[in-house]
């Protein structure tokens, strides 16, 4: 039985408006090569100037994740030759990072019981990702589109803390959560704008050192992070099992076998010649603009759901639910300004709204109506202005539409008036109706009052409440008696 | 009519008040380019038809009566400044057919002065040298002695003003290209405090180290160059915030009462003595305008040319990496690898010397060898610059030769490198200690070959050296090249 | 210098040298690593906070997306096709 020891080194697309060196746009995607400069394309002659937001939202992305901040911060080049790779080096830090000695608390399972655990960040540094590669198989060449390269990038860098592929795959989650409240990444792993290193070495319980480790380069997805990290464990314990030793390398994880394989194209002798950028000036801060930038940093997910679960009585499962996504909690926040009941809220996000989310009707990023809306529909449900299945409806109108619920109820007449003079109206009607059945009731045969009663919702639906229609077919039975 | 020997301020004179046109000029010019230059090889590329286009634009603005100080002046560019549209090879085979898509800021800067464009001039090989015969197209001649070397890198720009093929030119200065050159063919050069004038599409050699300034014929010239390149630039974000100023503001004041030091190391064993003498006798001319003589000491001169190879060569390595022959440049006809492409192309592209300083960098860099070379380089570079500052205490300006011989002839010294690096131990500190620097004409040796001395200033006191030569250069005759 | 040392310096360079070039360099790197070993005997350690130019946060650019440039002139050095920039395959 071996112990993996596992750190990972994630990287994280900045959401900046521009490169970290340059103007050019830094939204995903866009034709080939046009998103494009002489700076990110590495001209001669060119320079780098670096993004104050780029600088300060990696800064925000270490105060999310309790790192200290670097003061006096620190540009350097790595060096190596790569297609994807323009200027033939990358912009990095090395010796000075903006960010330090972090950490971050996940949730293990250790004998069936939940219990906390902090993984350590070593550091978050600033750098700008490549370009991409399209192999075009045809004609055997590879093509190389720049669009990509300058985007930033933070490398959050762990301790070696990490003990299986589900402390890792939690940790990306809570990294990726974090990140997403900073507002500083999207964490679209499908698009790349996270992508996850793993180092990973085993150990016998009674070794006093790590072993040598693997590298397994971009991963890009929670599962295929658990898949390789399970098969490193498999493939280098069997290494040691048959007495061999595991070889410190780079190795690829490939999706379709399930599988790792050594990358012999990046065999090249790993000597990254790194030395002080001489074009980018050191990063320095003031108190003040840490104490700014920390300020800008919304609540963060464990202090919403303490208040979720302590002020507002939530249970912890549905607390966790509206803390899973920035944009769900942010709609609830919002929800409750305008109308303050946390558990009516709460549970309409959870059944209703969350149902059609994951029904792929709708999706929290972008919600044709506002949380305000939202809330006043459920406040219409909770005085029963419209019964609880017009509510779920009238949502379902909101996804369509975009309409206000107090429009859709008046349109399509969902609106309860609680009409008493119709209602009694209705009920004499029903009781004249129904002579032999009234009689039964006033004999005594109580069960009678469910067939009354559904014969006058069914006439009044949508006029009042049950309970109003109730109230009043009681009260007439009674004068009878 | 001549104008081989016309200062900016005399053509300027001339083009406002109408005794020339704009096109004229610049006619002048191309013409001895042609009848000169196949013998001096000072340019790469001649832009004649710009030129001619810039000549029309610059008259118009001059009839309109709203000329600046460089409207209608012809200029050449080293070929290590991007302009757009046309050829920048840093005189290597490397970037034989490179067009840049962009204008270098300084190139910005001078069109929007409307200037006159000639052409791009020689230098060696990506800035690599001080004798202008690394250059893969046009290995440069010295004015006065066709078998000598201009000096380099910026040999060309600094040959063509001396010939009178340019009234003032660009160069760039990393360890001494513009002030050597400048020696060597007896005109002036400066080299800006670092940060004073914006990086922004010159061709990378030591990044920290490189500085763009003016090739002309006597300080005053240099200072309406320098006026219009200078400044802050958001391409640039090593480029100064100072507000730009006018560099030719103190020109006419007296030097009396100010010190000039002359630290004794440079002025040692290494040194030719006709250089020396001749530099010393300039001192003494300052004495006698009232200014005082300050000796003093640098005792880290002797470990600067190596901090300097070490430091340029590590910063040439990296920034040399992109020639892949991907992007741009030299691409080999044979490699079926990414790999194998890159190394032929490269190994194609380079000559001989930029290959050095590439192994050297890299050596200086890579793992094991970092803190001895590179991490104490660096070091090596702040105690010269603590050096400097203990020296400006004393002092206003420092005055050294700018080289240790005169030029020499074509062959000497280029096959040996390491007697090629020592020769820029008179100026490699300035670039070291981010000083602005003005070397200026101040004799001839028996044969009639130019000495240059320096004057080294405060960071971003470029208004005084400027005053200081200037206050020397009007008391002194130049005597122009033969091949004039 | 040896020749193994120059050797992986070129493989680092991405430079190809033949066996006389490789001596040839070996040689002049021997000589100029010569004058290089002087500042060996220097007894001080480089410190970047002493190079401090003291930029501060407020002094970087400001985050604004601008125009790229036309693809066209981006690849008008290069050898190219849809839109890209053409490389050798690359095998990872």
């Amino acid at each position: 039985m071996y112990i993996p020891v596992i750190g990972l080194e994630i990287h994280a697309e900045l959401l900046t408006k521009s490169k970290v060196f340059c103007n050019c746009s830094a939204e995903f995607g866009g034709d080939q090569n046009s998103r494009c400069c002489p700076v990110c394309t590495g001209m001669p002659g060119t320079l780098p100037v670096i993004n104050q937001t780029a600088v300060e939202y990696a800064v925000k992305a270490g105060f999310a994740l309790n790192c200290e901040i670097n003061k006096f911060s620190v540009f350097d080049r790595k060096n190596y030759f790569y297609p994807d790779l323009p200027k033939a080096y990358q912009i990095s830090q090395l010796n000075y990072p903006l960010c330090i000695n972090g950490s971050v608390p996940i949730e293990v399972e250790v004998d069936g019981e939940k219990i906390q655990k902090n993984i350590r960040i070593n550091r978050i540094h600033l750098e700008e990702d490549a370009g991409k590669l399209i192999h075009d198989d045809y004609n055997g060449v590879s093509l190389a589109d720049y669009n990509r390269c300058g985007i930033p990038l933070i490398e959050i860098v762990t301790e070696p803390d990490i003990r299986s592929a589900e402390e890792a795959r939690a940790f990306v989650e809570k990294v990726s959560l974090l990140l997403q409240y900073a507002g500083v990444c999207d964490c679209k792993m499908e698009q790349g704008s996270l992508r996850c290193d793993v180092n990973i070495s085993i150990m016998k319980p009674t070794d006093t050192e790590f072993g040598t480790r693997a590298e397994i380069k971009n991963l890009n997805s929670l599962k295929s992070i658990v898949r390789a990290i399970e098969y490193e464990i498999k493939r280098q314990s069997k290494i040691l099992d048959g007495g061999g030793k595991v070889v410190q390398e780079t190795r690829r994880f490939n999706d379709n076998h399930g599988d790792t394989k050594s990358m012999r194209s990046k065999e090249d002798a790993h000597d990254y010649r790194y030395f002080p950028e001489p074009d980018i000036l050191q990063v320095n801060f003031t108190d003040e603009d840490l104490a700014a930038i920390r300020a800008k940093l919304p609540e963060l997910p464990e202090k919403r759901f303490e208040r979720y679960t302590k002020e507002y009585g939530l249970s912890e499962t549905d607390a966790k639910i509206l803390v899973s996504q920035k944009t769900i909690s942010d709609f609830f926040n919002g929800a409750l300004e305008v109308y303050n009941n946390p558990k009516s809220i709460s549970s309409f996000i959870i059944v209703e709204l969350l149902r059609r989310v994951n029904l792929g009707e709708v999706s929290m990023d972008n919600l044709p109506f506002s949380s305000k809306d939202f809330a006043i529909l459920v406040q219409m449900a909770d005085e029963e202005k419209v019964s609880k299945n017009d509510a779920k409806t009238i949502l379902r109108f909101m996804v369509e539409s975009g309409k206000n619920p107090e429009e859709i109820a008046k349109e399509n007449g969902f609106l309860i008036s609680n009409d008493t003079g119709k209602v009694e109206e209705v009920v004499e009607g029903v009781l004249s109706a129904n002579k032999a059945i009234v009689e039964q009731w006033l004999s005594g045969e109580q069960k009678v009052f469910g067939f009354l009663m559904g014969q006058c919702t069914k006439e009044l639906k949508g006029v009042c409440t049950p309970k109003v229609v109730k109230d009043i077919l009681e009260a007439k039975l009674n004068s009878m008696k | 009519m001549d104008v081989s020997q016309l200062k900016i301020r005399q053509l300027r004179e001339m083009l406002d008040k109408k005794e020339i046109s704009a096109a004229e000029l610049a006619d002048e010019y191309i013409k001895r380019i042609k009848e000169y230059d196949k013998k001096l090889e000072s340019y790469i590329t001649v832009t004649e038809e710009i030129a001619k286009e810039q000549a029309k634009a610059a008259q118009e603005r001059i009839n309109s009566g709203s000329s600046s100080a460089l409207t209608g002046i012809p200029i050449a560019i080293k070929d290590n400044i991007c302009t757009e549209g046309v050829k920048t090879t840093c005189a290597s085979k490397m970037l034989e057919n490179f067009v840049p898509p962009y204008n270098a800021t300084v190139i910005e800067k001078l069109y929007s002065e409307n200037i006159v464009m000639l052409g791009k001039t020689s230098m060696d090989e990506f800035a690599m040298g001080g004798s202008t015969q690394t250059s893969a197209f046009a290995k440069t001649k010295n004015p006065y002695d066709l078998n000598r070397v201009p000096g380099g890198s910026s040999g060309g720009s600094a040959a063509c003003v001396s010939a009178g093929l340019a009234p003032a030119a660009l160069g760039s200065d990393t360890g001494g290209s513009i002030r050597q050159p400048a020696a060597f063919c007896g005109v002036t050069g400066l080299k800006p405090t670092y940060g004073r004038v914006s990086r922004y599409g010159l061709v990378a050699f030591a990044s920290s180290l490189d500085q763009i300034g003016p090739i002309a014929r006597d300080a005053h010239d240099c200072a309406l160059v320098l006026n219009a390149i200078s400044g802050c630039d958001s391409r640039d974000g090593t480029s100064s915030r100072l507000a730009a100023e006018n560099f030719a503001a103190k020109i006419g004041m007296p030097v009396k009462g100010m010190k000039i030091a002359v630290p004794k190391e440079f002025y040692a064993d290494g040194i030719d003595a006709v250089v020396r003498d001749s530099v010393l006798s300039a001192a003494q001319k300052y004495k006698e305008m009232g200014a005082e003589i300050v000796e003093c000491s640098m005792p880290s001169l002797k470990y600067a040319v190596a901090a300097y190879y070490l430091i340029s060569s590590a910063e040439a390595s990296s920034n040399l990496s992109r020639y892949d022959g991907i992007k741009y440049g030299h691409r080999s006809s044979k490699g079926d690898s990414y790999s194998e492409l890159v190394c032929n192309s490269r190994s194609e592209g380079f000559g001989e010397e930029v290959k050095r300083r590439i192994l050297l960098g890299n050596y200086a860099l890579s793992s094991g060898y970092y803190d001895a070379y590179y991490g104490k380089a660096m070091a090596l570079k702040q105690k010269i610059r603590a050096e400097y500052e203990e020296i400006f205490k004393l002092c206003d300006v420092i005055l050294t030769p700018t080289a240790p011989s005169v030029a020499y002839g074509i062959n000497e010294n280029v096959t040996d490198p390491v007697k090629m690096y020592q020769a820029d131990i008179c100026t490699v500190t300035v670039n070291i200690a981010s000083l602005p620097a003005i070397s200026t004409t101040c004799g001839y040796d028996s044969k009639g070959m130019p000495i240059g001395m320096s004057i080294i200033g405060k960071h971003f006191d470029e208004a005084t050296i400027i005053q200081v030569a200037d206050a020397f250069e009007k008391n002194f005759e130049i005597i122009p090249p033969r091949i004039v | 210098m040896d020749l193994d040392m120059v050797s992986y310096l070129a493989k680092l360079s991405k430079l190809n040298f033949t066996e006389d070039e490789l001596k040839k360099a070996a040689a002049d790197m021997t000589s100029i690593i010569d004058i290089m070993d002087t500042i060996k005997e220097v007894d001080i350690v480089y410190n970047p906070l002493a190079d401090n130019k003291n930029m501060y946060l407020k002094d970087l650019r400001e985050d604004i997306a601008k125009d790229s440039m036309e693809t066209e002139k981006i690849l008008q050095n290069a050898k190219h096709s849809d839109n890209c920039f053409v490389v050798p395959k690359v095998v990872e």
